[in-house]
């Protein structure tokens, strides 16, 4: 399997992502497609890792997720006081920082 | 560069691996109707009653066997109900995340070394998975969808508490049982479950002996994970109204007994296999077994055999502690999981790692 | 032939349930659609022979974040019909299309020309030994920093989630 399939493969994925996040008008939604964007970071990484019989990739690969679990943890904790003071999740609500 | 690893030509792996699938999912088709039996006679006969024996076949009664297939034959008869604003897809889709994950470690199981057929040498795994327990540790996880899926889907005030209670426990009570498994590969030096068994082919070398702590750490943990008393507190049949399988009927109730049953029978086998030798007899070992049989099949045979016989009677422990111990409070359940079982889990791996070390 | 077949068959897949977790409007689709992309992903990656990445893939990914999402949807309680983001306009499904497809083949003909060659056909043997071997050796450092890490974020969570007094 040439390594190009699965960096487009990689590529498709990274776009519903970042599609997601600019889309999405609810906070869950977003976050789930950043988890997204980070899998496809972590396709790259093994599939560069076993074409250059290298295995920092994997290692790297292990880091990312470990660091998005604790991300993921601590947004969703967001979200849940988010949800509590504001009664919604909508992203639209959010506007405080927007001048 | 394709999935398997093994020398054997293509046509030969293709059908023994079909083989192994269809074998091990007959298996694990087969141990719900027998432990149903076994749940209704084995308490009956420790509470000084009969349990149900009439059900009979031309005056044939077979100690209630029969019982069974009259259980099963009314299931599949019953009405299934669909709750009218349960989401469809989620409803009917939650028992299939049940039972999947049982049979996928069911398949990963090793049942013996090898037998020979036509002189090819056939491992008696169906998957071999390099990883071994990892991939068990997985499935694991993955059964918790079917809890939270199915409880949520039924859009139910107490559906959606037993789901989020019973998943809630399955996950606290998973990290302990990977953190009991880690000394057992710390000491046989590998993941790989057939080399964990061939590890432990003396009677003095079982899992049980070199790592005790982890054996309770991991029985207690293999109750937790299948939602079996005493901590079954999310689908108990005084609470919360059965919990997450309330609004399920006929064969989707079926579903999610199946794939209790069946990850049960998953976790028994595990047991027998990382602490109690396997499919090893006690003072017998396997070139004795082959050449007192003379063949390298029917010790595979008696291999196999030896190995259900050690879950049995591990399955027999669970219906024993079932009617035998009451059932947690759930903080005392969630206490027991975090603030016990975890820093001795990872107390433990911290001692077997320095014996470890100290020795060599 | 079967690599073909299979790695046809997870792509297909994995694209199918990306777009699924951005298009659809109610949350526990799109985290069960997740759910079926993350294990898909997993098998690419036992696939190509990291069998320790794709055991910690789905006991990390999809056995614990994504049940962490599903449990905050139900905590909630959020009711469905609030959840569900508006239908989105016919415009931004045309964008998303658009965007993939024209991307998915600029990178193919970019990469295609970068002359990389095949990924390596034998699999790297046992897997897990060596990643450890290189985990606690060169990348110590990291490891004990992420712990950290980790700890700091289990702490946080709790803290911020808690219901105030």
């Amino acid at each position: 399997m040439p390594i190009e399939y699965y960096f487009s493969l990689a590529l498709v994925m990274f776009l519903c992502g970042v599609c997601g996040v600019l889309f999405r008008r609810n906070i869950l939604f977003v976050l789930m497609s950043i988890e997204l964007m980070l899998n496809a970071v972590n396709l790259v990484f093994v599939s560069g890792s076993t074409f250059l019989k290298n295995l920092d990739g994997q290692i790297m690969v292990f880091f990312v997720i470990t660091v998005a679990a604790c991300e993921a943890a601590v947004g969703l904790a967001m979200v849940i006081a988010l949800f509590r003071r504001y009664g919604t999740i909508k992203s639209e609500f959010f506007r405080i920082l927007r001048g | 560069m394709g999935l398997t690893s093994s020398e054997l030509p293509f046509i030969v792996d293709l059908i023994a691996t079909l083989s192994k699938i269809v074998v091990v999912f007959l298996i694990g088709l087969n141990v719900p109707p027998i432990m149903l039996w076994v749940e209704r006679r084995v308490p009956a006969l420790m509470q000084r009653r009969r349990g149900p024996n009439r059900v009979g076949f031309f005056k044939w009664r077979l100690w209630g066997l029969f019982q069974a297939v009259a259980d099963a034959i009314k299931l599949i008869f019953k009405e299934e109900a669909v709750p009218a604003m349960a989401n469809k897809w989620f409803f009917h889709l939650g028992p299939v995340f049940s039972v999947f994950p049982a049979f996928l470690v069911l398949s990963a199981m090793p049942f013996g070394e090898y037998i020979e057929v036509m002189g090819y040498q056939i491992s008696l795994v169906a998957v071999q998975v390099n990883v071994g327990f990892l991939f068990i540790l997985a499935m694991a996880g993955m059964a918790i969808y079917g809890v939270a899926l199915s409880g949520w889907a039924s859009t139910s005030k107490y559906t959606l508490l037993g789901a989020l209670r019973a998943s809630a426990q399955m996950i606290s009570y998973e990290i302990p049982l990977g953190l009991s498994l880690i000394p057992i590969a710390l000491v046989y030096n590998s993941l790989d479950l057939t080399e964990i068994v061939k590890g432990q082919s003396h009677f003095w070398q079982w899992g049980i002996f070199l790592s005790p702590l982890s054996f309770i750490i991991f029985l207690v943990c293999m109750f937790a994970e299948t939602n079996r008393t005493p901590f079954d507190l999310a689908e108990a049949e005084s609470e919360l109204v059965v919990g997450f399988h309330t609004e399920y009927g006929s064969t989707k109730f079926a579903a999610f007994f199946l794939g209790e049953y069946v990850s049960m029978f998953a976790l028994s086998l595990l047991c027998s296999i990382l602490f109690f030798g396997g499919w090893h007899l006690p003072l017998l070992s396997r070139e004795n077994l082959i050449n007192l049989t003379g063949s390298v099949n029917l010790a595979a045979l008696v291999g196999v055999g030896v190995l259900f016989l050690k879950a049995a009677f591990f399955m027999f422990l669970y219906v024993w502690v079932r009617w035998t111990v009451p059932r947690f409070r759930y903080d005392q359940l969630m206490k027991l999981g975090w603030k016990f079982l975890l820093p001795l889990g990872l107390a433990n791996i911290a001692v077997t790692a320095g014996i470890l070390a100290l020795n060599f | 032939m079967s690599d073909q077949l299979v790695f046809w068959g997870l792509a297909g897949f994995i694209t199918l349930s990306s777009v699924a977790v951005v298009t659809v409007r109610n949350p526990v689709t799109a985290a069960v659609a997740l759910v079926i992309n993350l294990f898909l992903l997993a098998g690419v990656y036992a696939f190509q022979g990291a069998d320790f990445v794709a055991a910690i893939q789905i006991i990390v990914y999809t056995g614990a974040i994504v049940v962490l999402f599903l449990f905050v949807i139900m905590i909630l309680n959020l009711d469905p019909e609030h959840l569900r983001s508006p239908r989105p306009r016919i415009w931004e499904h045309l964008v998303l299309g658009v965007v993939i497809a024209g991307f998915a083949y600029i990178g193919y003909r970019f990469l295609d020309s970068l002359d990389v060659g095949k990924v390596a056909s034998n699999r790297l043997p046992d897997n897990t030994y060596d990643v450890a071997m290189i985990l606690f050796s060169n990348y110590l450092w990291p490891f004990e920093i992420v712990s950290i890490l980790i700890l700091l974020a289990i702490v946080g969570s709790v803290a911020i989630a808690k219901k105030p007094k």
